[in-house]
Protein backbone atom coordinates (compact mmCIF):
# COMPACT_ATOMS: atom_id res chain seq x y z
CA UNK A 1 0.00 0.00 0.00
CA UNK A 2 2.43 2.20 0.28
CA UNK A 3 4.25 1.17 -2.20
CA UNK A 4 1.06 2.70 -4.20
CA UNK A 5 0.42 6.07 -1.38
CA UNK A 6 4.16 7.26 -0.80
CA UNK A 7 5.21 8.60 -4.48
CA UNK A 8 1.20 10.54 -4.28
CA UNK A 9 2.60 12.98 -1.44
CA UNK A 10 4.92 14.67 -4.53
CA UNK A 11 2.77 16.86 -6.67
CA UNK A 12 4.73 16.30 -10.02
CA UNK A 13 3.92 12.52 -9.49
CA UNK A 14 0.03 13.58 -9.23
CA UNK A 15 1.05 15.63 -12.37
CA UNK A 16 2.52 12.77 -14.29
CA UNK A 17 -0.07 10.37 -13.37
CA UNK A 18 -2.78 12.42 -14.79
CA UNK A 19 -0.54 13.61 -18.05
CA UNK A 20 -0.04 9.76 -18.35
CA UNK A 21 -3.44 8.63 -17.41
CA UNK A 22 -4.65 11.50 -20.45
CA UNK A 23 -2.08 10.67 -23.42
CA UNK A 24 -2.86 7.28 -23.07
CA UNK A 25 -6.79 7.64 -23.23
CA UNK A 26 -5.81 9.56 -26.36
CA UNK A 27 -3.48 7.02 -27.61
CA UNK A 28 -5.69 4.29 -27.12
CA UNK A 29 -8.13 6.32 -29.42
CA UNK A 30 -5.79 6.92 -32.47
CA UNK A 31 -3.54 4.54 -31.73
CA UNK A 32 -6.79 2.27 -33.07
CA UNK A 33 -6.57 3.31 -36.39
CA UNK A 34 -2.65 3.53 -36.59
CA UNK A 35 -2.49 -0.09 -36.20
CA UNK A 36 -5.49 -1.19 -37.98
CA UNK A 37 -4.29 0.87 -41.32
CA UNK A 38 -0.57 -0.38 -41.03
CA UNK A 39 1.02 3.63 -40.09
CA UNK A 40 2.81 2.55 -37.09
CA UNK A 41 6.29 3.54 -39.11
CA UNK A 42 4.72 6.47 -40.25
CA UNK A 43 3.98 7.42 -36.45
CA UNK A 44 7.52 7.08 -35.57
CA UNK A 45 8.95 9.11 -38.62
CA UNK A 46 6.41 12.35 -37.55
CA UNK A 47 8.14 11.67 -33.92
CA UNK A 48 11.43 12.64 -35.72
CA UNK A 49 10.45 15.06 -38.27
CA UNK A 50 8.66 17.11 -35.28
CA UNK A 51 11.93 17.34 -33.55
CA UNK A 52 13.28 20.31 -35.16
CA UNK A 53 10.17 22.21 -34.74
CA UNK A 54 9.72 21.59 -30.98
CA UNK A 55 13.60 22.77 -30.63
CA UNK A 56 13.13 25.60 -32.45
CA UNK A 57 9.99 26.59 -30.22
CA UNK A 58 12.67 25.87 -27.25
CA UNK A 59 15.10 27.80 -28.77
CA UNK A 60 12.98 30.77 -29.82
CA UNK A 61 11.14 30.78 -26.46
CA UNK A 62 8.02 30.14 -27.95
CA UNK A 63 5.45 28.08 -26.83
CA UNK A 64 6.30 24.21 -27.16
CA UNK A 65 2.75 23.72 -28.17
CA UNK A 66 2.75 26.04 -30.71
CA UNK A 67 6.05 25.18 -32.55
CA UNK A 68 4.79 21.46 -32.01
CA UNK A 69 1.58 21.71 -34.10
CA UNK A 70 3.43 23.90 -36.89
CA UNK A 71 5.89 21.06 -37.46
CA UNK A 72 2.98 18.42 -37.14
CA UNK A 73 0.99 20.17 -39.67
CA UNK A 74 4.44 20.44 -42.07
CA UNK A 75 5.37 16.90 -41.33
CA UNK A 76 1.86 15.48 -41.98
CA UNK A 77 1.22 17.01 -45.30
CA UNK A 78 5.07 17.06 -46.15
CA UNK A 79 5.35 12.98 -46.05
CA UNK A 80 2.46 12.64 -48.99
CA UNK A 81 4.03 15.51 -50.60
CA UNK A 82 7.73 14.40 -50.71
CA UNK A 83 7.06 10.54 -51.58
CA UNK A 84 5.19 12.27 -54.76
CA UNK A 85 7.35 14.24 -55.51
CA UNK A 86 10.41 12.13 -55.22
CA UNK A 87 8.40 9.37 -56.93
CA UNK A 88 10.43 6.82 -54.09
CA UNK A 89 8.63 5.19 -52.19
CA UNK A 90 7.15 5.63 -48.93
CA UNK A 91 9.26 4.23 -46.64
CA UNK A 92 12.60 5.55 -48.37
CA UNK A 93 11.22 9.25 -48.96
CA UNK A 94 10.70 9.07 -44.90
CA UNK A 95 14.03 7.19 -43.86
CA UNK A 96 15.63 10.25 -45.74
CA UNK A 97 13.98 13.16 -45.67
CA UNK A 98 12.40 12.90 -41.94
CA UNK A 99 15.33 11.32 -40.35
CA UNK A 100 17.54 14.38 -41.44
CA UNK A 101 15.05 16.45 -39.91
CA UNK A 102 15.73 14.60 -36.47
CA UNK A 103 19.67 15.38 -37.16
CA UNK A 104 18.80 18.74 -38.15
CA UNK A 105 16.91 19.25 -34.27
CA UNK A 106 19.69 17.51 -32.64
CA UNK A 107 22.19 19.84 -34.18
CA UNK A 108 19.95 22.80 -33.17
CA UNK A 109 19.56 21.58 -29.65
CA UNK A 110 23.43 21.65 -29.13
CA UNK A 111 23.45 25.29 -29.64
CA UNK A 112 22.22 25.51 -26.35
CA UNK A 113 24.11 25.82 -22.78
CA UNK A 114 21.91 22.99 -20.98
CA UNK A 115 22.35 20.86 -24.62
CA UNK A 116 22.72 17.22 -22.80
CA UNK A 117 19.70 17.37 -20.01
CA UNK A 118 17.67 18.97 -22.93
CA UNK A 119 18.51 16.42 -25.73
CA UNK A 120 17.91 13.57 -22.65
CA UNK A 121 13.96 14.98 -22.17
CA UNK A 122 12.95 15.48 -25.51
CA UNK A 123 14.65 11.94 -26.77
CA UNK A 124 13.11 9.93 -24.28
CA UNK A 125 9.86 12.05 -22.13
CA UNK A 126 10.28 13.64 -18.60
CA UNK A 127 6.62 13.01 -17.60
CA UNK A 128 7.85 13.62 -13.97
CA UNK A 129 8.53 17.83 -15.24
CA UNK A 130 5.16 17.97 -16.44
CA UNK A 131 4.08 21.90 -15.65
CA UNK A 132 0.35 22.27 -14.26
CA UNK A 133 -0.42 24.23 -17.78
CA UNK A 134 0.97 21.33 -19.63
CA UNK A 135 -1.51 19.62 -18.11
CA UNK A 136 -4.51 22.19 -19.14
CA UNK A 137 -2.30 22.32 -22.74
CA UNK A 138 -2.84 18.44 -22.77
CA UNK A 139 -6.29 18.28 -21.92
CA UNK A 140 -7.67 20.92 -24.20
CA UNK A 141 -5.84 19.84 -27.51
CA UNK A 142 -6.92 16.13 -26.67
CA UNK A 143 -10.37 16.96 -26.18
CA UNK A 144 -10.10 18.64 -30.03
CA UNK A 145 -8.21 15.46 -31.10
CA UNK A 146 -11.14 13.17 -29.62
CA UNK A 147 -14.07 15.53 -30.81
CA UNK A 148 -12.45 15.58 -34.81
CA UNK A 149 -12.02 11.63 -34.73
CA UNK A 150 -15.45 11.05 -33.41
CA UNK A 151 -17.54 13.66 -36.10
CA UNK A 152 -15.62 11.54 -39.11
CA UNK A 153 -15.57 7.72 -37.23
CA UNK A 154 -18.02 6.55 -39.55
CA UNK A 155 -15.75 7.38 -42.78
CA UNK A 156 -11.96 6.70 -40.99
CA UNK A 157 -13.44 3.30 -40.20
CA UNK A 158 -14.60 2.61 -44.00
CA UNK A 159 -11.57 4.18 -45.07
CA UNK A 160 -9.69 1.66 -43.07
CA UNK A 161 -11.66 -1.30 -43.84
CA UNK A 162 -12.30 -0.47 -47.74
CA UNK A 163 -10.17 2.86 -49.16
CA UNK A 164 -11.52 1.57 -52.15
CA UNK A 165 -15.35 1.49 -51.83
CA UNK A 166 -14.69 4.99 -49.78
CA UNK A 167 -13.36 6.35 -53.54
CA UNK A 168 -16.07 4.76 -55.41
CA UNK A 169 -19.05 5.94 -53.02
CA UNK A 170 -17.39 9.91 -53.32
CA UNK A 171 -15.75 10.49 -49.82
CA UNK A 172 -12.96 12.66 -50.61
CA UNK A 173 -10.71 10.21 -49.12
CA UNK A 174 -7.29 11.72 -49.80
CA UNK A 175 -8.11 15.27 -47.80
CA UNK A 176 -9.83 12.41 -44.86
CA UNK A 177 -6.38 11.05 -44.71
CA UNK A 178 -4.10 14.40 -44.67
CA UNK A 179 -6.65 15.15 -41.76
CA UNK A 180 -5.91 11.60 -40.01
CA UNK A 181 -2.41 12.31 -40.20
CA UNK A 182 -2.50 15.75 -38.71
CA UNK A 183 -4.30 14.16 -35.68
CA UNK A 184 -1.52 11.37 -35.43
CA UNK A 185 1.14 13.93 -35.64
CA UNK A 186 -0.78 16.24 -33.07
CA UNK A 187 -0.78 13.26 -30.77
CA UNK A 188 2.69 12.86 -31.30
CA UNK A 189 3.39 16.25 -30.17
CA UNK A 190 1.97 16.06 -26.81
CA UNK A 191 3.03 12.48 -26.43
CA UNK A 192 6.66 13.42 -26.66
CA UNK A 193 6.63 15.27 -23.30
CA UNK A 194 5.69 11.75 -21.71
CA UNK A 195 7.62 9.32 -23.38
CA UNK A 196 9.86 11.68 -25.56
CA UNK A 197 11.02 10.96 -29.60
CA UNK A 198 12.52 7.63 -29.68
CA UNK A 199 9.96 5.77 -27.55
CA UNK A 200 6.79 7.95 -28.67
CA UNK A 201 5.71 5.11 -31.58
CA UNK A 202 4.92 3.27 -28.59
CA UNK A 203 2.65 5.42 -27.00
CA UNK A 204 0.59 4.72 -30.41
CA UNK A 205 0.79 1.14 -31.35
CA UNK A 206 1.70 -0.87 -28.23
CA UNK A 207 -1.34 -1.02 -25.93
CA UNK A 208 -3.16 -0.96 -29.12
CA UNK A 209 -1.72 -3.94 -30.50
CA UNK A 210 -2.26 -5.64 -26.78
CA UNK A 211 -6.27 -4.22 -27.39
CA UNK A 212 -6.31 -5.61 -30.98
CA UNK A 213 -5.41 -9.40 -29.88
CA UNK A 214 -8.24 -9.12 -27.26
CA UNK A 215 -11.09 -7.88 -29.09
CA UNK A 216 -12.84 -8.31 -32.74
CA UNK A 217 -15.13 -4.87 -32.11
CA UNK A 218 -13.75 -1.43 -32.83
CA UNK A 219 -15.28 0.09 -30.26
CA UNK A 220 -13.91 -2.62 -27.73
CA UNK A 221 -10.67 -2.17 -29.36
CA UNK A 222 -10.42 1.01 -28.34
CA UNK A 223 -11.68 1.32 -24.99
CA UNK A 224 -9.38 -1.92 -23.98
CA UNK A 225 -6.16 0.13 -25.83
CA UNK A 226 -7.20 3.02 -23.62
CA UNK A 227 -7.60 1.28 -20.76
CA UNK A 228 -4.57 -1.00 -20.78
CA UNK A 229 -2.66 2.35 -22.24
CA UNK A 230 -3.49 4.33 -19.30
CA UNK A 231 -2.97 1.39 -16.60
CA UNK A 232 0.37 0.43 -18.25
CA UNK A 233 1.65 4.08 -18.15
CA UNK A 234 0.84 4.73 -14.41
CA UNK A 235 2.08 1.08 -13.17
CA UNK A 236 5.47 2.46 -15.49
CA UNK A 237 5.15 5.93 -13.55
CA UNK A 238 5.26 4.11 -10.11
CA UNK A 239 8.44 1.33 -10.96
CA UNK A 240 10.10 4.38 -12.34
CA UNK A 241 9.83 6.01 -8.73
CA UNK A 242 10.70 3.07 -6.87
CA UNK A 243 13.58 2.36 -9.00
CA UNK A 244 14.93 5.10 -10.34
CA UNK A 245 14.73 4.40 -13.37
CA UNK A 246 14.02 7.11 -16.51
CA UNK A 247 9.80 7.20 -16.81
CA UNK A 248 9.14 7.22 -20.07
CA UNK A 249 11.58 4.24 -20.64
CA UNK A 250 9.67 2.19 -17.74
CA UNK A 251 6.61 2.79 -19.16
CA UNK A 252 6.94 1.70 -22.50
CA UNK A 253 8.53 -1.15 -20.47
CA UNK A 254 5.27 -2.36 -18.79
CA UNK A 255 3.37 -1.76 -22.45
CA UNK A 256 5.26 -4.20 -23.89
CA UNK A 257 5.38 -6.35 -20.89
CA UNK A 258 1.73 -5.95 -20.89
CA UNK A 259 1.79 -7.12 -24.81
CA UNK A 260 3.90 -9.49 -24.43
CA UNK A 261 1.99 -11.59 -21.92
CA UNK A 262 -1.35 -11.21 -23.66
CA UNK A 263 0.43 -12.50 -26.89
CA UNK A 264 1.84 -15.77 -25.16
CA UNK A 265 -1.25 -16.22 -22.39
CA UNK A 266 -4.51 -15.37 -24.67
CA UNK A 267 -6.52 -17.75 -25.58
CA UNK A 268 -6.73 -18.46 -29.56
CA UNK A 269 -10.03 -17.07 -31.00
CA UNK B 1 -13.34 -2.98 -84.21
CA UNK B 2 -16.68 -2.78 -85.75
CA UNK B 3 -19.85 -2.71 -84.59
CA UNK B 4 -19.43 -6.45 -83.56
CA UNK B 5 -18.53 -5.45 -80.40
CA UNK B 6 -21.84 -3.43 -79.80
CA UNK B 7 -24.29 -4.28 -77.97
CA UNK B 8 -27.87 -3.73 -80.09
CA UNK B 9 -29.56 -0.91 -78.50
CA UNK B 10 -30.35 2.60 -78.67
CA UNK B 11 -27.98 4.98 -77.29
CA UNK B 12 -30.01 7.01 -74.89
CA UNK B 13 -30.84 4.17 -72.74
CA UNK B 14 -26.88 3.19 -72.38
CA UNK B 15 -25.83 3.37 -68.56
CA UNK B 16 -22.24 3.69 -69.84
CA UNK B 17 -20.51 3.88 -73.02
CA UNK B 18 -16.19 2.83 -73.09
CA UNK B 19 -14.99 4.19 -76.07
CA UNK B 20 -11.02 2.98 -77.13
CA UNK B 21 -10.42 2.97 -73.35
CA UNK B 22 -6.74 1.78 -72.82
CA UNK B 23 -4.73 1.35 -70.05
CA UNK B 24 -0.87 0.90 -69.34
CA UNK B 25 0.64 0.41 -65.92
CA UNK B 26 4.15 1.74 -66.55
CA UNK B 27 5.63 -0.38 -69.43
CA UNK B 28 3.03 -2.63 -69.53
CA UNK B 29 -0.36 -2.76 -71.49
CA UNK B 30 -2.81 -3.88 -69.82
CA UNK B 31 -6.26 -2.78 -72.30
CA UNK B 32 -6.17 -1.29 -75.27
CA UNK B 33 -8.74 -0.24 -77.54
CA UNK B 34 -11.77 -1.39 -75.77
CA UNK B 35 -15.33 -0.72 -76.85
CA UNK B 36 -18.49 -1.88 -75.31
CA UNK B 37 -21.47 -0.33 -73.63
CA UNK B 38 -23.61 -1.26 -70.85
CA UNK B 39 -27.56 -0.98 -70.46
CA UNK B 40 -30.46 -1.22 -67.81
CA UNK B 41 -31.53 -5.00 -67.33
CA UNK B 42 -28.25 -6.15 -69.03
CA UNK B 43 -25.89 -8.48 -67.01
CA UNK B 44 -22.60 -8.91 -68.47
CA UNK B 45 -20.23 -11.33 -67.86
CA UNK B 46 -16.46 -10.49 -68.38
CA UNK B 47 -14.24 -13.31 -69.25
CA UNK B 48 -10.70 -13.52 -70.23
CA UNK B 49 -7.63 -15.22 -68.81
CA UNK B 50 -6.00 -14.13 -65.85
CA UNK B 51 -3.84 -10.85 -66.76
CA UNK B 52 -6.35 -9.86 -69.41
CA UNK B 53 -7.24 -6.91 -67.99
CA UNK B 54 -10.62 -7.48 -66.69
CA UNK B 55 -10.30 -5.85 -63.25
CA UNK B 56 -8.47 -2.85 -64.54
CA UNK B 57 -11.45 -2.36 -67.01
CA UNK B 58 -13.85 -2.24 -63.88
CA UNK B 59 -11.30 0.09 -61.89
CA UNK B 60 -10.77 2.20 -65.02
CA UNK B 61 -14.65 2.67 -65.54
CA UNK B 62 -14.58 3.20 -61.83
CA UNK B 63 -11.60 6.15 -62.27
CA UNK B 64 -9.63 3.74 -59.78
CA UNK B 65 -6.47 3.79 -62.30
CA UNK B 66 -5.83 6.71 -65.16
CA UNK B 67 -6.48 5.64 -68.73
CA UNK B 68 -6.87 6.79 -72.35
CA UNK B 69 -10.28 6.68 -74.44
CA UNK B 70 -13.79 7.81 -72.59
CA UNK B 71 -15.57 6.35 -70.78
CA UNK B 72 -19.46 8.27 -71.21
CA UNK B 73 -21.65 7.65 -68.02
CA UNK B 74 -26.02 8.57 -68.84
CA UNK B 75 -26.70 11.88 -67.95
CA UNK B 76 -29.81 10.40 -65.92
CA UNK B 77 -26.67 9.13 -63.55
CA UNK B 78 -26.14 12.66 -61.26
CA UNK B 79 -24.64 14.11 -60.13
CA UNK B 80 -21.34 12.08 -59.95
CA UNK B 81 -21.78 9.11 -62.17
CA UNK B 82 -18.99 6.95 -60.33
CA UNK B 83 -21.18 7.25 -57.28
CA UNK B 84 -23.88 5.67 -58.51
CA UNK B 85 -21.82 2.18 -59.22
CA UNK B 86 -21.80 -0.25 -56.52
CA UNK B 87 -18.37 -2.37 -56.80
CA UNK B 88 -17.37 -5.81 -54.85
CA UNK B 89 -14.39 -5.95 -54.86
CA UNK B 90 -12.11 -9.30 -54.60
CA UNK B 91 -12.95 -11.06 -51.04
CA UNK B 92 -9.33 -11.58 -50.93
CA UNK B 93 -8.39 -8.01 -50.97
CA UNK B 94 -10.35 -6.98 -47.93
CA UNK B 95 -9.14 -7.62 -44.72
CA UNK B 96 -11.34 -10.15 -42.95
CA UNK B 97 -9.59 -9.66 -39.39
CA UNK B 98 -10.88 -6.12 -39.01
CA UNK B 99 -12.89 -5.47 -35.89
CA UNK B 100 -16.45 -4.60 -37.50
CA UNK B 101 -19.18 -6.81 -37.57
CA UNK B 102 -21.32 -7.88 -40.28
CA UNK B 103 -24.06 -5.56 -39.89
CA UNK B 104 -21.38 -2.67 -39.44
CA UNK B 105 -20.08 -3.64 -42.84
CA UNK B 106 -23.04 -3.03 -44.92
CA UNK B 107 -24.18 -0.25 -43.22
CA UNK B 108 -20.82 1.14 -44.44
CA UNK B 109 -22.65 1.12 -47.93
CA UNK B 110 -25.05 4.48 -46.59
CA UNK B 111 -21.84 5.99 -45.42
CA UNK B 112 -21.47 8.72 -48.13
CA UNK B 113 -25.79 8.86 -47.81
CA UNK B 114 -25.70 9.22 -44.73
CA UNK B 115 -23.24 12.39 -44.52
CA UNK B 116 -21.39 14.49 -42.41
CA UNK B 117 -21.35 14.86 -38.95
CA UNK B 118 -24.90 12.61 -38.76
CA UNK B 119 -26.13 9.31 -37.66
CA UNK B 120 -27.68 6.17 -39.83
CA UNK B 121 -31.95 7.30 -39.65
CA UNK B 122 -34.51 4.55 -39.62
CA UNK B 123 -34.28 4.34 -43.20
CA UNK B 124 -30.91 3.65 -43.39
CA UNK B 125 -31.39 0.97 -41.02
CA UNK B 126 -34.41 -0.41 -43.32
CA UNK B 127 -32.40 -0.73 -46.24
CA UNK B 128 -29.36 -2.58 -44.60
CA UNK B 129 -31.74 -4.72 -42.93
CA UNK B 130 -33.34 -6.04 -45.94
CA UNK B 131 -29.97 -6.08 -48.40
CA UNK B 132 -29.37 -8.74 -45.51
CA UNK B 133 -32.43 -10.52 -45.04
CA UNK B 134 -32.01 -11.10 -48.79
CA UNK B 135 -28.51 -12.20 -48.24
CA UNK B 136 -29.57 -14.51 -45.83
CA UNK B 137 -27.59 -13.09 -43.41
CA UNK B 138 -29.71 -11.37 -40.84
CA UNK B 139 -28.90 -14.00 -37.95
CA UNK B 140 -25.17 -13.19 -38.85
CA UNK B 141 -26.05 -9.68 -38.50
CA UNK B 142 -23.49 -9.33 -35.14
CA UNK B 143 -21.28 -11.66 -35.82
CA UNK B 144 -17.27 -10.41 -36.28
CA UNK B 145 -16.83 -10.78 -40.09
CA UNK B 146 -13.32 -12.28 -39.23
CA UNK B 147 -15.85 -15.51 -37.72
CA UNK B 148 -17.95 -15.67 -41.40
CA UNK B 149 -16.89 -18.50 -44.09
CA UNK B 150 -15.87 -17.52 -47.73
CA UNK B 151 -19.23 -17.95 -48.91
CA UNK B 152 -20.65 -15.84 -45.62
CA UNK B 153 -18.17 -12.95 -46.34
CA UNK B 154 -19.04 -13.37 -50.18
CA UNK B 155 -22.72 -12.86 -49.23
CA UNK B 156 -21.96 -9.71 -47.04
CA UNK B 157 -20.39 -7.97 -50.06
CA UNK B 158 -23.72 -8.51 -51.61
CA UNK B 159 -25.13 -7.32 -49.31
CA UNK B 160 -23.20 -4.14 -48.75
CA UNK B 161 -23.83 -3.91 -52.73
CA UNK B 162 -27.55 -3.99 -52.55
CA UNK B 163 -27.58 -1.19 -49.40
CA UNK B 164 -25.75 0.98 -51.62
CA UNK B 165 -29.09 1.09 -54.16
CA UNK B 166 -26.90 1.90 -57.20
CA UNK B 167 -27.85 2.05 -61.14
CA UNK B 168 -24.62 -0.05 -61.38
CA UNK B 169 -23.31 -3.04 -60.32
CA UNK B 170 -19.47 -3.70 -60.70
CA UNK B 171 -18.33 -7.29 -59.16
CA UNK B 172 -15.17 -8.97 -59.63
CA UNK B 173 -14.83 -12.32 -59.43
CA UNK B 174 -18.02 -13.42 -56.92
CA UNK B 175 -17.43 -16.87 -57.36
CA UNK B 176 -14.40 -17.46 -55.74
CA UNK B 177 -13.88 -19.60 -52.83
CA UNK B 178 -18.07 -20.31 -52.48
CA UNK B 179 -19.83 -23.70 -53.04
CA UNK B 180 -21.99 -24.24 -55.97
CA UNK B 181 -25.15 -23.47 -53.13
CA UNK B 182 -24.14 -19.82 -52.58
CA UNK B 183 -23.17 -19.33 -56.44
CA UNK B 184 -26.37 -19.96 -57.37
CA UNK B 185 -27.57 -17.89 -54.62
CA UNK B 186 -25.44 -14.74 -55.86
CA UNK B 187 -26.75 -15.33 -59.06
CA UNK B 188 -30.61 -14.74 -58.02
CA UNK B 189 -29.84 -11.79 -56.13
CA UNK B 190 -27.76 -10.39 -59.32
CA UNK B 191 -31.05 -11.46 -61.27
CA UNK B 192 -33.36 -10.11 -58.92
CA UNK B 193 -31.45 -6.61 -59.66
CA UNK B 194 -31.30 -6.75 -62.58
CA UNK B 195 -34.98 -7.05 -63.34
CA UNK B 196 -35.28 -4.03 -61.70
CA UNK B 197 -33.62 -1.96 -64.19
CA UNK B 198 -29.66 -2.32 -62.77
CA UNK B 199 -26.68 -2.50 -65.16
CA UNK B 200 -24.55 -5.66 -64.02
CA UNK B 201 -20.86 -6.30 -65.41
CA UNK B 202 -19.46 -9.27 -63.63
CA UNK B 203 -15.87 -10.73 -64.12
CA UNK B 204 -15.74 -14.12 -63.41
CA UNK B 205 -14.09 -17.61 -64.51
CA UNK B 206 -16.97 -19.42 -64.94
CA UNK B 207 -17.97 -19.59 -68.58
CA UNK B 208 -20.98 -22.19 -67.94
CA UNK B 209 -22.52 -19.64 -65.21
CA UNK B 210 -22.16 -17.09 -67.57
CA UNK B 211 -23.83 -18.36 -70.52
CA UNK B 212 -26.95 -19.47 -67.78
CA UNK B 213 -27.23 -16.18 -66.66
CA UNK B 214 -25.97 -13.29 -68.13
CA UNK B 215 -27.80 -11.77 -71.18
CA UNK B 216 -24.60 -10.77 -72.59
CA UNK B 217 -21.01 -11.47 -72.53
CA UNK B 218 -17.74 -9.81 -72.67
CA UNK B 219 -14.59 -11.71 -73.93
CA UNK B 220 -11.15 -9.73 -72.81
CA UNK B 221 -7.36 -10.30 -73.63
CA UNK B 222 -5.69 -6.84 -73.36
CA UNK B 223 -8.58 -5.69 -75.63
CA UNK B 224 -12.72 -6.64 -76.13
CA UNK B 225 -12.17 -9.59 -78.36
CA UNK B 226 -15.90 -9.98 -78.83
CA UNK B 227 -19.28 -9.26 -76.96
CA UNK B 228 -23.35 -9.73 -77.51
CA UNK B 229 -25.34 -12.71 -76.51
CA UNK B 230 -24.01 -15.84 -75.04
CA UNK B 231 -24.99 -18.16 -77.87
CA UNK B 232 -23.41 -15.69 -80.64
CA UNK B 233 -20.31 -14.89 -78.97
CA UNK B 234 -19.42 -18.47 -77.52
CA UNK B 235 -17.61 -19.59 -80.73
CA UNK B 236 -14.68 -21.77 -81.00
CA UNK B 237 -12.91 -19.04 -82.74
CA UNK B 238 -13.41 -16.51 -80.53
CA UNK B 239 -12.80 -18.58 -77.17
CA UNK B 240 -9.28 -19.64 -78.73
CA UNK B 241 -9.06 -15.88 -79.68
CA UNK B 242 -9.66 -14.80 -76.04
CA UNK B 243 -7.39 -17.60 -74.15
CA UNK B 244 -4.20 -17.56 -76.39
CA UNK B 245 -1.80 -15.24 -75.26
CA UNK B 246 -0.61 -12.17 -76.79
CA UNK B 247 -3.38 -10.94 -78.92
CA UNK B 248 -2.35 -7.82 -79.17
Amino acid sequence: MTWLLEPLQFEFFQRALLGVGIIALLCGVIGAFVVLRGLSYIGDAMAHAVFPGIVAAFLLKIDYYLGGVAAAIITALGIGWVSRKSGLKQDAAIGTVFVGMFALGIVLLSRTKSYSVDLAHLLVGDPLGIAPEDILATTIFTVIILAALFAIRKELVLIAFDEIEARVSGLPVQRLNAFLMILIALTVVLAIQMVGTVLVVSMLVTASSTARMLTSRLSQMILVGSLVGASGGMLGLYASYHFDAPAGAMIVLVNTAIFVLVLVFRHKR
Amino acid sequence: MPDATRFPHDHSSRLVDVQNLGVNYGETTALEGANFHLCPREFVAIIGPNGAGKSTLLKAMLGLVPYKGTVTFSSHLQPKPTQQIAYVPQARALDWAFPVTVWDVVMMARVKKIGWLKSATQADREIVKNALERSDLMDLRHRPIGDLSGGQRQRALLARMIARQAALLFLDEPFNGVDSTTQDRILELLEAERITGKGILMVTHDLEAAKNWCSHILLVNQTVIASGKPERVYTPENIAKTFSRGVL
